[in-house]
């Protein structure tokens, strides 16, 4: 796509020109020149360095959280999508050509975010995207995705706003370029409030990050539960900062408050930070319930704090149910090669590929506004189940709340029982009715 | 250069400098072709450069204090955000109140520039204030109070105030499109916002250049040297501190808000130390006592940091590598890339080297001549140690 | 809030949280504390000593010998040989300049990037945590809350430092070294101390300090490579408002900026955060030399 080469070579030659006019002068004008031009020069160049209309491939950036507090969500993701570019490439690849994938750090951060976009849209000439974490970094991206023409596929991500239509409150930023191929934090809270309304819990506390995934969380579960009418009074909030290296003092306030159950969305390594200081205050056998909304993450891969049993978790994506072939050899596979679970994650990114692999494959073509064509409303199914894309893009996916414990034979958490609700816009729209916040689906 | 007051014969003295070998202003010419050559090349090398040189007037600021004065701040970064919020939000909650005022059609354009103006505004009216607190303290306090104040805008911002900055997830920045006279244009292209930005850029390095060889700028020199004999002199120390306080702040505002329209957010990381210490970083490797240093020095910071961003190994770890080259100019060479350069240059043609060969842009060139004379009392490039007359003892 | 219905809030284990916040932010403070005192140098590095001291002390509990004890010792001690080396490497050279202490904090800003990376290449971007060693590896409850017996153990080693560093600066030679040197330095070489060397066991002393503060810590805390940067700030504020250079002011600033961490949230749940860095600006202007100002008081 990009051939620039006309210029560049006009550039080259220009340089040239006036390099040898300054022979006849001083030397010191050469040198001097030739420091001056060889910055513009290098930067004329190396702009054609990274992809030059090379279609024999097709180019994906990913962009995550490789490094911070949530590093570990990236580097799932990476194996996710590793495994899927393999898996595709010795298949025949799509429509004949190899999938590169070049995955870029977030560092948790919107204008790191956008930057490492701009590079992968405008240097690596990619035909689409796919990523993020985090949900205020996505907020931020989603009207850079509409701007730079990109499909933007998200796969972990969960506010609500970025499957929201432009105008349907005053935070919604989704456009007709972002898709979110996992379940959103509407879908995933409405679990929650399904799951309290089967606890004898009264009293809701929350303790989450400072940020708008924490607020939303909240927000979210209080206008469910009063649609679902659940009864449920909210009584406590802690919102310590992102990053927070000790919980204690926000641990104490909560359970100052004595809450009966609290729903709490901390994730990374803030959660098992938090976990294993919350077990220290005896908050497991004070508070009867805790709900983590981003429990199954890759938290149970680091050394230290698994999920303490009997509490309530939330997935993305369950490696056991749905109990299909697609899912089973998934999980197998998965298994065998990192000796760990798979956790929503590294699923979320893999599916991504293989969506784009089945996009391009159906348009016979990686233009972006045919992807985006072939994205909207598209069914599919994955390890994680069928589903489709609604109307807003975002994927129908089931959303998946259990019973934490921990499984001798994989040594990992896992859920169970496990509940899948069917968490389609219907079911939305009908609980959020008195609510102002959007379903986001 | 002679001082010929009509326009025409000025163009012609121009034109015959240019003509007349590697004057500076052959350097000027060629280096203003080279940015509107650039403004063909591709896309994200426009990009690149465009943050190239906000970042470059964030350092220029930072160092108008630090080089020149010798005040190291390490929250400077509370100006870089207030430039980037106070346009973010004229453009988020004043955008409906201008397309009323003068038409959708050019409001975007107008919102922006008084969003910026607000911005500047916003920063001067904080600088005053965290300015005339801050001179009262010097050197390792100086940077202490800075980083206090600094910090304490970011725990402020993200705290929301009156719903204003949206906390840590910050604001986002859309510029919006320009409808004149039939055609229509989109501020944030890439192109337009280039040119934009090279405007703003050349004219505060340009207020900035005039600033510093200024009696305004002699004094700040003075001080630095020597504290106590411009006290003696007569000068009053820390007024004059504070005004460049509130000069270097105002720069910083201005880089501030060309970067929220660049990265299109305006977010509380932009007052965070680690942020401050960006134009540190850039100041330093360039070279602090040099006016094109801090310049230089975010030329470098950028584009190592993009030829590491080619190399997924090395971009892991690129800190590293600017940690190490941090300490590697600190201690042994601290005229910084700037300084560098000149020595080569001067090896390279043995003692020929003279005036006629200063570039004076802001685009990376030279500008030795200029800098020798910027240094003030005593100074030559080399050993920054034997350059700085005495500044009292240092325990 | 109205008035009277705080002071109830307040139990006792939320002090003892407070008091342990504060013992861990004395260690790292008092080594800072002691390096500029004496030195003159600000550490920027210091936070990244402590995270050393951490990870060295989590590598040989899991690797070496499963001794926590031991390996508190090691941790440390690494961290002092580093921090000597940084000394010897890249500080003692600049103190001839006339802008010895900028250009020294930004040399030591430097080696925040560095050991930054270097910890995330040998351990990665994860977030380890241990636990306390057995014998402290219970709950203790109080006045209607639990916490960590552990915390005790700290609370009770940081005032042991403490001590210990009073008795050693006061008591024994090389502490009316440091004292005499300083006050003032020329006067200190022309009597012949051996002033470079007497500086780099200092700043192996306070690196010490930091790296058991990093290492008796890792119990309480999960350990990651954003350690470092989190603990330099607070550090910062601490040794600002306790007074550059005095150790018992590090000891009661420590302390009240721990306070401030455990009943913060309590009470004002937004703005917590702000609170330190408005101290640090008041105590800055008002009062530079801190609470406690001077050495080895």
């Amino acid at each position: 796509m990009v051939t620039a080469s006309p210029d560049e070579e006009n550039k080259r030659n220009r340089t040239r020109d006036i390099e040898t006019n300054s022979e006849s002068r001083s030397p010191v004008g050469r040198r001097r020149f030739l420091q001056a031009a060889g910055a513009g020069a290098t930067v004329a160049l190396a702009g054609c360095s990274g992809g030059s209309g090379d279609d024999d491939v097709v180019r994906l950036g990913a962009t995550y959280i490789l490094s911070g507090f949530a590093s570990l969500y990236g580097e799932a993701a990476e194996r996710g999508l590793e495994m899927a570019q393999s898996e595709i490439n010795d298949n025949g690849g799509i429509d004949g050509r190899d999938v590169e994938v070049t995955v870029r750090d977030t560092e948790a951060s919107a204008d790191t975010a956008i930057q490492q976009m701009r590079s992968l849209v405008e240097e690596d000439n990619v035909h689409g995207l796919f990523g993020l974490d985090s949900s205020g970094v996505a907020q931020a991206v989603a009207p850079q995705a509409a701007q730079l023409q990109m499909p933007y596929m998200i796969t972990h991500a969960a506010t609500p706003f970025v499957t929201s239509p432009e105008g349907e409150h005053e935070d919604s930023v989704g456009n007709d370029y972002v898709f979110r191929d996992s379940n959103s934090l509407s879908q995933d809270i409405y679990g929650a409030a399904l799951t309290a309304a089967e606890l004898d819990a009264t009293e809701w506390a929350t303790i989450g990050p400072d940020y708008a995934f924490g607020y939303e969380t909240w927000d979210y579960f209080q206008d469910f539960c009063a649609g679902l009418g659940v009864d449920a009074e909210f009584t406590a909030e802690q919102f310590p900062p992102l990053e927070t290296g000790d919980y204690t003092p926000y641990i104490s306030s909560i359970l100052d408050a004595e809450p009966d159950a609290v729903l709490t969305p901390l994730w990374g390594a803030d959660l098992t930070t938090f976990i294993g200081q919350a077990e220290d205050a005896g908050w497991f056998d004070q508070i009867d319930h805790t709900l983590f909304s981003v429990g199954m993450g890759t938290d149970l891969a680091s050394d230290g704090n698994p999920l303490p049993e009997g509490e309530y978790a939330s997935t993305r994506y369950d490696p056991f149910v749905p109990d299909t072939e697609a899912n089973n050899t998934f999980r197998d596979t998965y298994y065998e090669e990192y000796d760990a679970l798979p956790t929503y994650n590294a699923e979320g990114a893999y599916r991504a590929v293989y969506l784009y692999k089945e996009a391009i494959e159906s348009a016979g073509s990686t233009e972006a506004s045919a992807l985006v064509e072939e994205f909207t409303g598209m069914e599919h199914a994955g390890p994680v189940g069928d589903y489709q894309f609604s109307e807003t893009n975002q994927a129908t996916v089931s959303s998946i709340w259990g019973t934490v414990s921990y499984d001798e034979e994989w040594e990992s958490n896992v859920l169970d029982p496990v509940n899948r609700y069917e968490a389609g816009p219907d079911e939305l729209s009908e609980a959020l009715a008195d609510s102002d916040l959007p379903t986001g689906i | 250069m002679s001082a010929s007051t009509d326009t025409g014969g000025r163009v012609s003295e121009f034109g015959s400098a240019v003509a007349d070998g590697w004057t500076r202003e052959r350097f000027g010419l060629l280096g203003a072709l080279g940015l509107i050559l650039l403004a063909f090349g591709p896309s994200f090398q426009i990009y690149l450069f465009t943050d190239f040189l906000v970042v470059a007037l964030f350092a220029l600021g930072f160092n108008l204090l630090y080089g020149y004065t010798g005040l190291l701040s390490f929250g400077h970064g509370l100006f870089y955000a207030g430039g980037a919020y106070g346009v973010a939000i004229v453009l988020r909650d004043l955008g409906p109140v201008f397309a009323d005022l003068v038409g959708s059609g050019i409001s975007p354009l107008v919102t922006f520039v008084v969003g910026g103006v607000v911005g500047l505004a916003l920063v001067v009216v904080v600088a005053v204030p965290v300015g005339w607190l801050s001179v009262r303290l010097e050197e390792i306090y100086f940077a202490l109070i800075t980083l206090a104040f600094g910090m304490l805008g970011y725990s402020l911002i993200i705290q929301d105030p009156a719903g204003l900055t949206n906390g840590t997830d910050g604001i986002i920045v859309l510029l919006g499109s320009v409808d004149i006279g039939g055609g229509s244009f989109r501020i944030g292209a890439r192109r337009t916002y280039y040119a934009l930005t090279v405007v703003v850029v050349l004219a505060a390095t340009y207020g900035t250049w005039r600033v510093v060889n200024s009696p305004f700028g002699t004094v700040c020199k003075a001080i630095r040297e020597s504290p106590d004999r411009a006290s003696a002199l007569g000068i009053d120390v820390r007024h004059h501190r504070w005004m460049t306080f509130i000069i270097s702040a105002a720069i910083v505002g201005i880089a501030g808000v060309l970067r929220a329209g660049l990265a299109s957010v305006a977010s509380p990381g932009l007052t965070h130390w680690s942020t401050s210490a960006i134009a540190v970083i850039a100041t330093v490797i360039g070279g602090a006592t040099y006016f094109s240093g801090p310049i230089v020095g975010a030329f470098v910071f950028l584009y190592i940091r993009w030829g590491i961003s080619r190399f997924p190994t090395l971009e892991a770890y690129w800190e590293l590598f600017f940690g190490a080259l941090l300490i590697g100019v600190v201690l042994y060479f601290k005229q910084g890339a700037v300084g560098g350069l000149l020595l080569l240059r001067d090896r390279l043609l043995g003692d020929g080297g003279g005036d006629a060969d200063g570039g004076g842009d802001a685009d990376g060139g030279e500008t030795a001549s200029s800098d020798e004379r910027s240094r003030g009392t005593g100074a030559t490039a080399p050993a920054d140690d034997e350059a700085r007359t005495d500044r009292g003892d240092n325990s | 809030m109205s008035l009277p219905s705080l002071v109830p809030l307040i139990g006792i284990a939320d002090v003892i949280i407070g008091l342990s916040l504060g013992s861990r932010l004395f260690l790292i403070a008092v080594g800072l504390s002691l390096i500029f005192g004496v030195l003159g140098v600000l550490n920027f590095a210091h936070g990244g000593f402590y995270m050393l001291g951490a990870y060295v002390t989590l590598a040989v509990v899991t690797n070496v010998v499963d001794n926590f004890w031991l390996a508190v010792v090691a941790g440390a001690l690494a961290v002092g040989v580093v921090g000597a080396a940084i000394e010897f490497a890249a500080i003692r050279p600049l103190y001839d300049r006339v802008d010895a202490d900028l250009d020294q904090l930004i040399v030591t800003f430097g080696f925040v990037l560095v050991i930054h990376e270097a910890v995330r290449f040998i351990w990665g971007s994860g977030s380890y945590s241990i636990d306390p060693p057995d014998v402290f590896n219970f709950s203790v409850a109080l006045g209607g809350s639990t916490f960590s017996a552990y915390r005790l153990v700290v609370i009770g080693l940081a005032v042991a430092v403490l001590v210990s560093l009073w008795l050693f600066i006061t008591r024994t030679y090389f502490g009316s070294l440091v004292r005499g040197t300083s006050s003032d330095r020329e006067m200190a070489s022309m009597l012949g101390v051996d002033v470079p060397r007497l500086y780099t066991g200092v700043f192996f002393l306070g690196s010490v300090l930091a790296g058991l503060g990093g290492a008796l810590s890792s119990p309480l805390q999960s350990t990651s490579p954003a350690l470092g940067d989190q603990v330099i700030i607070d550090a910062f504020i601490v040794v600002v408002i306790g007074g550059l250079g005095s150790m018992s002011g590090a000891f009661v600033g420590a302390m009240l900026i721990g306070m401030m961490q455990s009943l913060g949230p309590q009470f004002i749940s937004a703005g917590s955060i702000a609170i330190p860095f408005l101290a640090m600006v008041i105590v800055l202007l008002f009062r530079p030399e801190g609470l406690f100002g001077g050495i080895g008081e």
